[in-house]
């Protein structure tokens, strides 16, 4: 009798042993399921800082260069620099230019219209149909997700107001913008903007915030 | 930033006294060290449980008004650790080598260490040295500058290089960390002092 309750014990503190086991693995893999996410977030934000320190050591070489030569050289730089972006689009993705948004900590590069990596799904994706922000009375038209995934760039582009300021670096040049204009439609697959033809402009668009059938736009006009 | 050494006391010494807050807190914090060495006279249990909740009570009152500031805190803390692994500064990556340098030369000095122990380090140790030496004459060759950070990582095999050898280094940091508590434990349990 004596040994039969011993031996039920240890059964019995066999399976609880057992089941503090398997219960401490479940646990340590919800954490990890849980913070997996908001990790992967920190992450893409560490390489995408690295990456704009590269894309401003890169201009200042640039300006550098521009600084050292006559503007009768100038031009061959440009197409020397041309090749040189063709060359690193080949090889991995480097910036042509950077958004800044001080208001809402945002500071991410953008790739040429022409790279594989101007897509939704990497970056902040410039529109086919937009100037590039060195042409007067031009449109940059800029396109990204929001909500709470990775690739979430405009994820608080619903806390700006009018009168923020954004600013785009682009080709070794600044260009500041004011928000002028804010706006929704329903996610048809097309976009209308409307903006003043007369000055130029910067026009971010992503989905609105807790909204599944609409888009924002953000209209920026030049300062 | 510009004080001197007086004027930094003088400002130290009036620091609590500024506000009604600053003196509230104050009088929280002499209270509690009170509280605790006068139960260090009568060590009472009670009053170890209940000063442990009060400071998990204070904490959490903290982690619920500034709930968004500490996430932002541990966003940052953990981005830290991040760079710190992915792009180290030069610096950072020397005192990892130093380090990986120092275990190899105690290991192959010290008799007492059992053989799979050093065999382990040996192999940790001499990895890591061999991608920072690689690493460095890597920089010599295609004349990077090692100043800049950016500067190392805009090419693919330095970051891929530090990368591996954080990897190892990591690894190795863990093993001994774990051997160390082992052997703790395995002492303990055969009374070895």
């Amino acid at each position: 009798m004596w040994l039969k309750d011993q031996t039920m014990q240890r059964k019995n503190k066999n399976i609880k042993s057992q089941l503090f086991k398997v219960g401490f693995f479940f646990l340590i893999v919800g954490i990890l399921v849980i913070i997996s996410t908001p990790l992967t977030k920190l992450k893409g934000e560490v390489f995408e800082e690295m990456r704009l320190a590269i894309f401003q050591l890169n201009i200042n070489k640039e300006n550098t260069t521009i600084s050292d030569i006559n503007t009768e050289n100038l031009e061959m730089t440009t197409e020397n620099t041309e090749v040189a972006e063709e060359n690193d689009k080949k090889a991995n993705y480097s910036y042509i230019g950077e958004l800044s948004i001080p208001k809402i900590k945002l500071r991410r590069g953008f790739v040429s219209k022409e790279s594989r990596y101007n897509n939704i799904e990497y970056n902040i994706t410039i529109a086919q149909e937009a100037d590039y922000p060195d042409v007067p009375m031009g449109n940059f038209i800029l396109m990204a997700h929001s909500g709470n995934a990775y690739i979430s760039f405009f994820d608080k582009l619903y806390k700006l107001q009018i009168g923020d300021e954004a600013s785009v670096s682009y080709n070794a040049n600044t260009y500041n913008y004011r928000l002028t204009n804010i706006y929704n439609q329903a996610k048809t697959g097309t976009v209308a903007i409307y903006r003043n033809p007369n000055v130029k402009t910067l026009t971010l668009i992503t989905c609105t915030h807790n909204d599944d059938y609409n888009q924002t736009i953000y209209i920026f006009e030049e300062i | 930033m510009d004080l001197s050494i007086l004027e930094q006391l003088m400002t130290f010494i009036t620091l609590p006294f500024q506000s009604f807050l600053t003196i509230e807190i104050l009088l929280i914090f002499i209270i509690l060290l009170i509280f605790l060495l006068y139960n260090e006279k009568r060590k009472s249990k009670k009053v170890k449980i209940s000063f442990t909740a009060l400071i998990i009570f204070f904490f959490s009152l903290l982690v619920f008004y500034f709930s968004e500031d500490i996430i932002t805190v541990l966003s940052e803390i953990i981005k830290t650790l991040m760079r710190c692994f992915y792009f180290p500064n030069i610096i950072f990556y020397i005192i990892t080598a130093l380090i990986s340098l120092i275990l190899l030369i105690y290991t192959s000095l010290k008799n007492n260490l059992t053989k799979l122990n050093k065999i382990i380090t040996y192999i940790f140790t001499i990895i890591h040295l061999y991608l920072f030496t690689n690493f460095i004459s890597l920089a010599i060759i295609n004349n990077i500058s090692l100043t800049d950070t950016a500067n190392i990582y805009q090419y693919d095999d330095m970051f891929v290089i530090v990368l591996f050898s954080q990897i190892i280094f990591i690894l190795l940091i863990i093993y001994k960390v774990i051997y160390h508590f082992c052997y703790i434990k395995y002492r303990k349990l055969k009374n070895i002092k």
